[in-house]
């Protein structure tokens, strides 16, 4: 009998895994996907609210493809709970799914502060693609938005909201913008740049309440003027869709962020379980801890190595490394690994006047995280990210190095390339193999 | 499958590779928007060229959340643009540093080897770029730590306090 692939969540962990198996399994398998919608790229959500992209670009499963990967997909539905000693599924229509093996990879759904009116028509978050479809309906040249959160989801969106002819206005609670991707003095410059190109940022302001007011929403705070929108969007957090795990006997992190437990071959506590993207708490690359990575990239890596192992291969894990990149008209801001360290030796270089920022944290010889920050035509301080990347990511020896990066956090590639880091580099691969072409659907032999 | 082999000893830094490169990428002669870029070495007295090793990952095409990075028919990792959407996730994917975003195309960019026939080992003068059948290696590491040294060198001393001077 074929082994039964049971997949849940059709986002990135969910198509890199389906991809994965049908690449890498040695006998044909059936494989199952529960997805409670039509699976799409969340990341690209931006760039259709911006009108630079049609819906159709969003999608990353076509029925064609589906069914070019022999895939049997139940989209639309819900997982309701798992019975891990029957090796079962039970959906929210009640249907139940048999497995030999699972993943678990349902994501994160965006939180909404629990204040009075959050939930009024015009409030929106950013998350599913109807949500967007909803923002796109709502937000029209000369709309007036609120966004409530300045973190990175936010960011990714701001460019987006402009490009359709709104104003905006950003709220945060915190006292600076982008409080989990970059350090205060890189927000100072992101703050300013944004004044610069007609954003109003307010930080310390503690949202109490929304209401109706004259076909306006009406944004109250705990001191200052309230503020008047159109459209107000809410990127206040996300939080991972674990809560019809509960009774599975799966376990779950008790730490603040959750997550299921993850051995280094992302198998949760039952062996036949695996826990992929948000939902899984895996090691983190540099320091070895266990923490969720609610970031694209783990998502894709992660469903790349369960797939893997599901198709009967034993592909270990070295952890994850957080980054993040997002522009804001024009300014890239970019951050890879333990950008915050109090323990680290740190080196920053700040021109303001130009909007650049660099900042390098050393733990002995070895580059640990990064901040990067500058014009995007300003190609020379920007041009070199994806080697602070390799640097982090390879660990290698900078100590020769580290008093010239002191002096020069700027000047990254002479050091990469005298380090021979591409050697590092060139043996590495998330799956021990070349990767392949993702134009798998139509190339797959069933 | 052929890649672009680099001999930096045989480098001149006269730039021809990025003005090919350029021209055969965006229309353009610009060195900023050349995929493949000369780097200077041990204070502009040498030089080495430096671009995408077609690696096997392809750490560019694993990460593009809309699969717009496909091999193409030379080998090389390619970006499709159409299907490309600007999201930058690739330019830090890269650990090599060889993924770039052109800002008037609003797209990811990379070394496709001109689809087989490289238009910077045509250009190069002095065969320091050459197409070959080969497998990817660092080119670049020995050449650049042995370029370098000196400079580090001097530079150390300098932070010792000693001097120039005496670093000589």
């Amino acid at each position: 009998m074929p082994a039964r692939h049971l997949i849940v969540g059709g986002g990135t962990a969910g198509l890199n895994c389906i991809r994965t198996i049908r690449e890498e399994e040695s006998s044909p398998s059936e494989i199952t996907l529960v997805a409670a919608e039509r699976p799409y790229s969340r990341m690209v959500l931006p760039y259709y609210l911006g009108q630079s992209i049609a819906e159709s670009h969003v999608y990353t499963a076509t029925p064609a493809s589906l069914q070019a990967w022999n895939v049997k997909a139940m989209l639309g539905r819900r997982a309701a709970s798992l019975d891990t000693a029957t090796h079962a599924l039970t959906l929210d229509d009640g249907a139940t799914v048999e497995f030999d093996d699972c993943l678990i990879a349902t994501g994160s759904r965006p939180v909404k502060p629990p204040l009075p009116g959050v939930d009024l028509p015009g409030v929106h978050c950013f998350w599913t693609l109807d949500e967007a479809r909803a923002v796109i309906a709502g937000v029209t040249p000369g709309s007036q938005v609120v966004m409530v959160g300045a973190g990175f989801i936010a960011f990714t969106i701001l460019n987006a909201i402009l490009a359709r002819g709104a104003t905006l206005t950003i709220v945060e609670v915190a006292p600076r913008i982008l409080p989990r991707m970059v350090d205060a003095t890189c927000a100072e410059i992101v703050e300013r740049w944004l004044g610069r190109h007609g954003v109003t940022v307010r930080t310390g302001a503690v949202l109490t309440s929304v209401e109706e007011f004259d076909g306006k929403r009406k944004l109250s705070f705990k001191e200052g003027d309230p503020l008047f929108a159109d459209v107000v969007i809410m990127a206040t957090g996300i939080r991972t869709n674990l809560e019809w795990l509960e009774g599975s006997g799966i376990s779950v992190s008790a730490e603040p962020g959750g997550g299921i437990l993850v051995d280094d071959h992302l198998r949760s506590s039952a062996r036949v379980v695996y826990a992929a993207g948000d939902v899984a708490r895996g090691p983190n690359r540099i320091t070895g801890t266990l923490e969720v990575h609610a970031i694209e990239p783990t998502a894709q890596e992660h469903g790349r190595v369960v797939g893997s192992n599901m198709a009967g291969r034993d592909v270990a894990y070295p952890g994850s490394l957080v980054m993040n990149i997002v522009e804001v008209r024009h300014l890239d801001i970019a951050s890879f690994g333990q950008w915050e360290d109090a323990s680290a030796d740190v080196y920053t270089a700040v021109r303001r006047e130009r909007s650049q920022y660099r900042k390098l944290l050393f733990h002995d010889g070895r580059l640990t995280g990064a901040v990067i920050c500058g014009p995007a035509h300003d190609i020379w301080t920007t041009n070199d990210v994806g080697m602070l990347k390799g640097l982090v990511y390879s660990g290698v020896d900078l100590s020769a190095w580290k008093s010239h990066l002191a002096r020069n956090p700027f000047d990254v590639k002479p050091a990469f390339l005298a380090t021979r880091t591409t050697e590092r580099l060139l043996p590495l691969t998330v799956l021990g193999r070349p990767a392949r072409s993702p134009e798998l659907p139509q190339s797959v032999a069933l | 499958m052929k890649i672009l082999n680099l001999h930096p000893e045989k480098c001149t830094g006269c730039l021809r590779c990025e003005l090919a490169c350029s021209y055969m990428q965006t229309g353009a002669y610009q060195p900023s928007k050349s995929v493949i870029r000369v780097s200077p070495l041990e204070g502009y007295t040498s030089y080495a060229p430096y671009t995408c090793t077609q690696c096997m990952e392809g750490w560019c095409m694993t990460a593009c959340p809309v699969g717009a990075i496909q091999i193409n028919a030379a080998g090389a990792k390619d970006v499709v643009d159409d299907k490309c959407v600007g999201c930058k996730l690739c330019t830090i994917a890269c650990p090599y540093g060889t993924m770039f975003y052109d800002v008037d195309t609003t797209k990811a960019f990379k070394c496709n080897l001109c689809g087989g026939a490289p238009a910077c080992a045509d250009a190069c003068p002095t065969q320091a770029i050459t197409f070959d059948e080969a497998a990817a290696v660092d080119w670049i590491g020995p050449f650049a730590a042995e370029r370098t040294a000196h400079v580090l060198e001097t530079e150390a001393a300098m932070v010792a306090g000693r001097g120039l001077a005496e670093a000589r």
